[in-house]
């Protein structure tokens, strides 16, 4: 059953209303997991189909970055290899999540296109769909890093592995909030993605992705990486798989805080666009 | 009990001369400013008002671009009423074009599941109709293949047997009663005419005015987006086929 009516018909709703109407959103986008997860099965198979690595193949390019990256920097850091693969490895799987989720995201509705011109479903399945493809590979990309920091060090800090729980759990709701923000901006401008590449492009220089964090503190440039969501994210996924410790709380903190105003926005604009996008596609 | 229930229910798309633009045009080239980009509104539907319960069918006619494939996306929810109320009751299934939406590169069973997923069957219900889908479309081994290699008319084969295969009350065709070739055609407007029996309340768009009399109790003559007529369907045939001085096609017995 289903009613609807112009928003300016609803009067002004008290707060259980509107928790019902995120109950029910959420409700309806669990209604139809088998159609977006199907659709996450067949992007995955499709992809690689053919191609004689598979999935593997986009395991590929963090692998030759890295060993690419070893040659270089480890030598102009005065880094032993042991440390600096991992290091840099885990920063490429983390960068290759982070543009995987804007470049995706950017095109998620207009690859739905056809199912929302004939469907009524939620819209924010289909950023989910990208989200979770991009994580998939992710998590795979995981399983390498892993079985690097085994080779170089002998070891896998077992014990310090369910930090990552936390970790990916924001991962994942940065990673859908994300998408889904982009995907909107995309449907208005429709250049958004190249410009984002840019933007990444750039942010990839400020964020300590191939060089430790702590050089810029040495030169008096703390805040680049103090200030940089980006980098709290490297913090939170490095300190467990490398040191086998917790992240300082604070990164845990303030990636909490990006998350909900992440939550905050992406609620924000469903709200807005939620019933017009579709004009706009 | 299915219902549906429009009370001056309007679209209206809102669109600008020059859409889908990149920011950098946006900015430079000042197509935020009204005067550069105006807005320009198209009244899609206006004031439709129409109640239908439990074992009506409804016949939507029109000329191209009159607003019907509009006022079936209303009614499916695939577009929300930009003024008035949209009151729908029940499980709505609506066939659009059959050609859209489907997943190029994946294999035709494949299709078969995500699309029968998307109007609303879960693997165990699925589970028996797989077989049912398949034979219906008559496809075979073609199934295995990726739907890219499919003929359009393949296709429209495919996309029909997954419509068909599910119960709703609500049913919602805009077009599509010829699909396929002249033996699928034959098939295909038999599992129509069981879809519509069954279904509680269906809504057909079509140009085919015979058929539309043989199926429906009640038409809706569209004319540019307005209700120009609606009631018994020889009543509305007689009176757009007088309109338009086109010949009366003969009914025929459903």
């Amino acid at each position: 059953m289903s009613v609807r009516a112009l928003p300016s018909e609803v009067p002004a709703r008290p707060v259980p209303a509107a928790v019902q109407a995120v109950a029910d959103y959420f409700y309806q986008i669990w209604r139809r997991r088998y159609f977006w997860w199907s659709l996450v099965k067949i992007d995955l198979r499709t992809r690689y189909r053919g191609t004689y690595l598979g999935l593997g193949w986009s395991l590929l390019n963090p692998i030759l970055m890295t060993m690419v990256m070893c040659l270089v920097f480890a030598k102009l850091f005065h880094q032993p290899l042991a440390t600096y693969a991992p290091f840099v490895l885990s920063g490429l799987a983390f960068w290759n999540y982070l543009t995987g989720i804007v470049m995706d995201g950017c095109h998620s509705f207009r690859r739905g296109e056809a199912y929302i011109r004939q469907h009524p479903a939620p819209l924010a399945i289909y950023p989910l769909k990208a989200s979770l493809v991009v994580g998939i590979h992710f998590l795979m990309a995981l399983v390498v890093l892993l079985g690097t920091v085994w080779l170089a060090r002998g070891t896998v800090p077992w014990h310090a592995l369910w930090l990552l729980i936390p970790a990916l759990g924001l991962f994942a709701v940065l990673g859908w909030t994300t998408a889904l923000v982009m995907g909107v901006v995309n449907v208005w401008f429709e250049d958004t993605a190249q410009l984002s590449q840019v933007v990444l492009r750039a942010l990839f220089y400020v964020t300590p992705v191939f060089y430790d964090g702590e050089m810029l503190h040495k030169h008096g440039l703390g805040w680049v990486v103090d200030w940089n969501p980006l980098a709290a994210c490297l913090d939170v996924l490095r300190a467990p798989v490398l040191h086998g410790q917790p992240a300082p709380l604070s990164a845990y903190g303030f990636l909490a805080a990006v998350a909900l105003a992440m939550i905050a926005l992406a609620a924000l604009l469903l709200w807005k666009v939620e019933r017009k996008l579709i004009f706009y596609l | 009990m299915a219902l549906i229930q429009l009370e001056k229910a309007s679209v209206e798309f809102s669109t600008r001369r020059f859409k889908n633009v990149g920011l950098k045009d946006y900015l430079l080239k000042g197509l935020f400013r009204s005067r550069v980009n105006p807005r320009i509104v198209v009244r899609a539907l206006q004031d439709i008002t129409l109640t239908l319960r439990d074992g009506e069918c409804l016949g939507v006619i029109g000329h191209n671009g009159a607003g019907k494939s509009t006022l079936l996306k209303l009614i499916a929810g695939v577009y929300p009423p930009t003024q008035g109320r949209c009151i729908i009751r029940g499980k709505v299934a609506a066939l659009f074009d059959l050609t859209l939406g489907f997943e190029r590169d994946a294999s035709g069973w494949e299709n078969i599941r995500y699309r029968a997923y998307l109007l609303g069957e879960t693997p165990q219900t699925l589970q028996g109709k797989l077989e049912t889908i398949a034979e219906f479309s008559e496809l075979g081994e073609y199934l295995e293949m990726p739907v890219r290699y499919y003929s359009s008319g393949m296709i429209v084969r495919l996309g029909f047997s997954i419509a068909t295969a599910i119960e709703p009350e609500i049913l919602v065709v805009d077009e599509i009663l010829a699909a396929g070739d002249a033996s699928f055609r034959e098939k295909a407007r038999r599992r129509m005419q069981e879809m519509i029996q069954q279904a509680r309340i269906a809504v057909l768009a079509s140009h085919d005015l015979k058929s539309l009399e043989g199926f429906c109790s009640r038409i809706l003559w569209l004319e540019k987006g307005r209700m120009q007529m609606l009631g018994p369907a020889s009543e509305v045939i007689d009176a757009y086929c007088q309109h338009y001085g086109t010949p009366r096609p003969r009914s025929q017995a459903a």
